[in-house]
């Protein structure tokens, strides 16, 4: 490693160990314990992985499994980070740009940070390792074959993720890629329909299964020394070493700043300008001031417009063909709720931005909310109702998506999704006023994609989404129960009542704390990023 | 000795959307000169200085500073320039010296050596006095201070200032107008955006205004001037600013 690479993480390690005590103890308690639940989790797998892979008895189950669980890894490492919109750690070159370093050195430190999308993958594949070492059967060599897939996968990641930083943040293609992922989400349900799928099906030639990377790593992590394995990892290592260096010095020339810039003369006054106009028809001042802003700057925010076109364009691109599968049917369980499960989906991308972490993401104006004469329970309901909003718009917008691509659009599957989200929308927002005044993080909200910005978010996300959930869970066990809609609305209205009183509790706790937090929240969210955004 | 200017800059353009922020910009900075950049807000300081500093890649035009191009030898330019960026480019959470200490060791300077400039450093800006505070917790002007301190480290040949005295007290202005003009007097080359024009008059022999993206003046700093103007009156002449506070009747 070259002495430039050596001194980014040595200030990086500086600024960690320079921010920890100064920051709430309580969450540094919290996110310790999250973590030890979730990497406890995957260190157990590693383990059963490592006792598996060293019994010579259960070889034939390995020969079995080996190949779709390393599919599985390359899935979870690049697939995911680009489902949150998450991309893990990564330098921060507009930053380092200013100095003399190797684009080479910088290269390799930000496939090192790939690690960062893919720990849990990594502790799995070291328990399968450290296990095919131990296996008496299996030769030396053939664990290395991990090793070079894991380069792969780490060279793939780093492309990916300066690919997608490019692509979304620009205008036009951005706006692009969300209308090919709704295409790409409606063509099941065409090809269904026109019968084109079968003709394509049968015109396609079937690729040799043994070209795939995890194939042939698979193959020879078992010891199979067949040269036609170690051709294909091997190119495919190199393959995505050139992507991803090419990705990587695509990125270091692209300027995010003028790739967002409008390329038409500014309007004189903004199409959105009555979205905007909303909140006055419905509530006074400073409210409608509050609520108004919080819904300029959100639109204008590259991170949360991004967010909001994901959650219905990938929304309907993962949950469609689930939820209408290969049969197209529309009589099953995902089928008959697909507008909930996709608006929940919608509400776990958009939640970074409107519940967890109120302040940090919107960090230059929360000193203003301190100076001016407003309760800060104001402050919070006006963002609050700012979000709600937006959930709002964004199931309005996944019907009618669903209605033009012509999926069934029922109208009480419509007011289900509605309340649904506005349920979770409470339990949501009692969590996150709390978790937005006593782990507030500095965000950018101009980057699209969120490199880290926080174990705390993370975690929240890892652990309060599922519980947030819950009422929705019940209100669905309760139909299956008395097999009856009331049921249902029965359960969700008593959550909703349960989702106000929380509310109402939390924001009393959350208006305490950022009055007694004050200093504190401002100079935390003051604060600028380090050598590696994390 | 190499004669080439310090800055080239032919036809220089950068544009956001339909914007050129920068339009057309020629400027050429002998060596050993101390040059202002000078416009009004807007105008398109920041935005040139990053495309010097190759922070930001220009739309079209060419950039040579100390006689090599940019970005083709950006590696051996950077090695021999200091900048003192706009704020954003501290890292907030080190301590001053820690981040001195992190610049050295960018330019490629051992760490020992990186450690004990950056002490000295720290002393001189007068940042002593508390060595665990952290930069996100400085005033204004001690953030330009520490900026001013690592752009020093690795003895370069061409400065880039954005704004240096931003905020800076007068006794910290003193000792960086004191230790430029020292530079100066030993071959360095500064070239500064400031509106400070009090720093201008005072410090620098040659001077550039830019308004709109465009250089609409540029030469000695005498030159400038006409008759008893001060720089002050040749700015505003120059950039044609107009006063309107009628409309401000209710305040």
């Amino acid at each position: 490693m070259g002495s430039r690479a050596k001194a980014i993480l040595w200030a990086q390690f500086r600024t960690v160990r320079n921010h920890l005590p100064r920051s709430s103890k309580w969450g540094v308690v919290f996110s310790l314990l999250i973590g030890l639940i979730w990497y406890g989790g995957f260190v157990t797998l590693a383990i059963a992985a490592a006792f598996l892979m060293s019994s010579p008895a259960e070889l034939g189950i390995v020969a079995k499994i080996l190949s779709s669980a390393l599919f599985l890894a390359f899935m979870y490492w690049q697939v995911i980070p680009v489902l949150l919109v998450s991309t893990g750690s990564a330098l921060e070159t507009k930053k380092l740009l200013a100095y003399p370093i190797p684009k080479g050195e910088l290269f390799g430190l930000e496939v090192l940070l790939r690690v960062s999308t893919g720990i849990e993958v990594l502790l799995v594949l070291t328990g399968a390792g450290i296990g095919l070492l131990l296996n008496p059967r299996i030769p030396k060599w053939a664990p290395l074959a991990l090793v070079v897939y894991t380069l792969f996968n780490l060279f793939v990641s780093a492309g990916v993720r300066d690919l997608m930083v490019r692509l979304f943040g620009r205008k036009i293609i951005r706006e692009l890629m969300v209308f090919v992922f709704v295409i790409a989400a409606a063509s099941p349900q065409l090809l269904l329909i026109t019968g084109l799928g079968r003709k394509i099906r049968e015109s396609l030639v079937p690729l040799p299964a043994v070209a795939w990377p995890w194939i042939a790593a698979a193959q020879l992590a078992q010891g199979r020394a067949n040269p036609a394995d170690f051709g294909v990892l091997a190119l495919w290592t190199v393959a995505a070493y050139l992507f991803g260096r090419w990705q990587f010095e695509r990125g270091l020339l692209f300027d995010a700043e003028e790739s967002s810039a409008s390329t038409a003369a500014p309007l004189a006054k903004s199409r959105m300008e009555p979205f905007y106009r909303l909140p006055r028809l419905f509530c006074r001042d400073p409210m409608a001031a509050l609520v108004e802003k919080e819904l300029r700057f959100l639109t204008r925010s590259t991170r949360f417009r991004l967010l909001f076109l994901m959650g219905f364009s990938f929304g309907l691109l993962i949950w469609l063909p689930v939820a209408f599968g290969g049969s197209g049917s529309h009589d099953g369980w995902l089928a008959r709720n697909y507008l909930v499960l996709i608006s929940v989906y919608a509400l776990l991308l958009l939640s970074d931005a409107l519940f967890w972490n109120v302040f940090g993401f919107d960090r230059s104006a929360a000193q203003v909310y301190f100076l001016v004469p407003i309760r800060m329970n104001t402050v919070l309901a006006a963002k609050n109702w700012a979000a709600v909003i937006f959930v709002l718009a964004e199931v309005t917008i996944i019907a009618i998506v669903c209605l033009i691509l012509r999926f069934p659009v029922h109208p009480l599957r419509l007011l289900q999704a509605y309340a649904a989200t506005l349920t979770v929308c409470l339990f949501l927002m009692a969590v996150g006023n709390l978790s937005s005044t006593y782990n507030p993080k500095a965000s950018d909200p101009s980057k699209s994609f969120r490199s880290g910005a926080g174990r705390q978010t993370q975690a929240a996300l890892m652990f309060f989404f599922p519980v947030t959930l819950f009422p929705v869970v019940l209100a669905y066990l309760a139909r299956y129960a008395f097999a009856t809609e009331w049921a249902f609305a029965g359960v969700l209205a008593f959550c909703g009542v349960l989702g106000a009183v929380l509310y109402s509790v939390s924001m009393q706790s959350a208006v305490a704390a950022a009055e007694r937090r004050k200093e504190s929240i401002i100079t935390t969210l003051s604060g600028g990023e380090s050598p590696i955004g994390s | 000795m190499d004669t080439s200017p310090a800055i080239l800059v032919r036809n220089l353009r950068k544009v956001y959307g339909s914007k050129a922020a920068v339009d057309g910009l020629d400027l050429e900075v002998p060596r050993g000169c101390f040059f202002g950049f000078l416009g009004p807000n807007g105008a398109g300081k920041t935005t040139t200085i990053r495309m010097l500093m190759g922070l930001a890649p220009p739309t079209s035009g060419s950039i040579e500073l100390l006689g090599l191009p940019m970005p083709d030898r950006a590696v051996e330019i950077k090695s021999r320039i200091g900048l003192v960026p706009d704020e954003s480019l501290l890292f907030d959470h080190l301590t001053g010296g820690e981040f001195i200490e992190f610049c050295g060791r960018m330019y490629g300077l051992p760490r020992e050596t990186a450690r004990v400039r950056s002490a000295e450093l720290l002393s001189v800006f007068q940042l002593d006095g508390n060595t665990s505070k952290l930069i996100s917790e400085y005033s204004k002007g001690m953030r330009k201070r520490v900026a001013m301190a690592a752009s020093l480290i690795h003895r370069p040949e061409l400065f880039l200032m954005d704004e240096p005295f931003e905020g800076v007290d007068v006794v910290g202005a003193r000792l960086m107008k004191e230790l430029l003009l020292d530079l100066v007097r030993h071959g360095a080359t500064i070239f500064l955006t400031t509106h400070v024009l009090e720093v201008v008059e005072r410090l620098c022999d040659r001077v550039a205004i830019i308004d709109d993206g465009k250089i609409v003046t540029q030469g000695m700093l005498a030159e400038l001037r006409t008759g008893s103007e001060t720089l002050e009156d040749a700015f505003v002449r120059v950039v044609g600013a107009e006063h309107r506070t009628e409309a401000l009747d209710w305040l």
